[in-house]
């Protein structure tokens, strides 16, 4: 039982820092889809 | 060299979290200053409304209440975690699906009528200006306490950069800044309890359970009956769609998004609670017995980190704050001008923009101004809860699941809740043993009822 409640813990700190880590990645695209939007629209076509 | 180092810390902060914002960009209308434009992916969606929901109640109060009570308030927590998860179920994507809502207050216009939308826009105002003044305290708190500044400054140190990037940005920079805050302190904190557990309990699970074990005991032998059943509700009901949290609901990019991010950020609300409960639990083998609940975390950090973990905890407790605060800025400024001033005047988008920036900045200064006369920071989430659930929760969930909806019922309902919330609180607060938000609730259905009936009988005749 003590050994469960400690696993159950440490997964706890894992999943929370994988979660950390999940949404950087989304920040990090958000970020640079927001500079690719600055090009204006006449400039990508041409 | 410690302040130095903790300067230095605090400056590149600031620093990475302005280029955050920045890249964020203005908001150059109104849709985008209050909903991003309704395109938020899950991840941002799930990022920014945990980032809101961990201020510090959620790390410094739960660290604390682990301390001293072990697992008794994951349970409580618990019921934190089923609200979001029934809220993504059932009501987010209802309120997603609605056209041209920006705020509760629309969702209250478009099913019950234009009185309904003011006076919820009123207490959506009120609400945030209530929590931001308890957040801006908490900042002040943090900041004095490390760098010795009189509380007035670090309040407005805090309240000002926040304000700063929700005023130019609106909705999308303060998404943005939460996923980058998010990013912070949902590492940093769990790696403290990681590093906490292998190097001063040796990774020893027995050391661990026996503390958590005694902790628990100790907490349900002290805390009665009735102030669970009375923490469970708040828990249950006190932050429910509060108008930040609605506010990410609607600009979910699908249905399907707002209801995943919702269920999403329940389960992680679990996930944060253990964590923070085991940080508490973790502490009673290392720190002095009788510390003081509040400075539980902080001296954990001081006794099994370097001098420059006291720096990354600011950090740490900087981002909790200031996440919780822009996205209170930015909720009560778009229903400023969403409910309250253009029911009454035809703004221009352009216009409107102005309106939400200019709100901003007044809600601002209103929560500086009141972070003076906050008394503590739980007292002073726990009346924002007392008041919102009755307020407001009973009008909205029946309007959102109810065909139709009688204009009379909702604004009854969110009269007599407001009401008997404040004069509970305030007025008789020792009248009843039953915890305030719950009479405020069944006052607010019934009133609800008897509205929904004379309303019936009106069409009828």
């Amino acid at each position: 039982m003590e050994l469960f409640i400690f696993v159950i813990v440490i997964i706890g700190a894992l999943i929370a820092i994988a979660s950390g880590i999940w949404v950087a990645f989304a920040l990090g695209s958000a970020i640079s889809n927001d500079g690719k939007k600055k090009i204006p629209s006449n400039t990508k076509e041409t | 060299m410690s302040m130095f180092f903790s300067l230095a810390v605090v400056v590149a902060y600031v620093i990475l979290l302005t280029f955050v914002a920045v890249r964020a960009r203005a908001a150059r209308e109104f849709e985008e200053f209050s909903l991003a434009k309704r395109a938020l992916p899950l991840a941002l969606v799930f990022g920014s409304l945990a980032a809101t929901y961990v201020g510090p109640g959620f790390s410094i109060g739960f660290v604390g209440r682990g301390f001293n009570s072990g697992f008794l308030f994951l349970g409580i927590g618990l019921a934190y975690s089923l609200q979001n998860i029934l809220v993504g179920l059932f009501i987010a994507p209802r309120l997603r699906e609605l056209k041209n809502c920006h705020t509760l207050g629309d969702a209250f216009g478009q099913k019950y009528d234009r009185k309904c939308q003011i006076v919820a826009g009123v207490i959506s105002v009120g609400l945030c200006a209530g929590f931001s003044a308890v957040m801006a305290s908490a900042g002040g708190v943090v900041l004095s306490d490390v760098f010795q500044l009189p509380s007035w400054s670090s309040v407005a140190i805090v309240v000002g950069i926040t304000a700063l990037y929700t005023t130019f940005g609106g909705l999308r920079a303060s998404v943005i800044t939460d996923a980058f805050q998010f990013t912070a302190f949902a590492s940093l904190l769990p790696v403290t309890l990681l590093l906490a557990i292998a190097f001063h309990l040796n990774g020893d699970p027995l050391t661990f359970t026996s503390q958590a074990s005694e902790a628990t005991i100790n907490g349900l032998g002290s805390t009665p009956i009735i102030e669970i059943v009375g923490l469970v509700a708040a828990f249950l009901l006190g932050e429910t769609l509060i108008p930040p949290y609605a506010n990410r609901a609607l600009a979910s990019k699908t249905t399907k998004i707002s209801r995943g991010g919702f269920v999403l950020a329940g389960i992680f609300s679990a996930v944060w609670f253990l964590v923070m409960i085991s940080l508490g639990i973790t502490a009673r083998s290392i720190i002095p017995e009788d510390t003081g609940e509040d400075f539980v975390l902080l001296n954990l950090v001081k006794s099994i980190m370097p001098a420059s973990g006291y720096s990354l905890l600011l950090v740490v407790l900087v981002s909790v704050v200031m996440s919780s605060l822009d996205s209170l800025l930015n909720a009560g400024a778009v229903a400023f001008t969403q409910d309250i001033v253009k029911p009454f005047a035809n703004l221009t988008n352009g216009a409107a923009l102005n309106v939400g920036r200019a709100a901003t900045i007044v809600i601002a200064i209103i929560a500086a101004a009141g972070a003076v006369i906050v008394p503590s920071i739980i007292d002073g989430l726990l009346l924002c809860y007392t008041i919102w659930a009755p307020a407001i929760l009973p009008a909205l969930i029946i309007g959102l699941l109810v065909k139709h909806p009688r204009p009379l019922a909702g604004i009854l309902s969110m009269g007599i809740g407001t009401i008997a919330a404040i004069t509970l609180e305030f007025v008789f607060p020792n009248l009843t043993e039953i915890p305030a938000i719950i009479v405020a609730l069944g006052a607010a259905l019934v009133a609800y009822a008897i509205g929904h009936w004379i309303g019936s009988v009106k069409t009828r005749v």
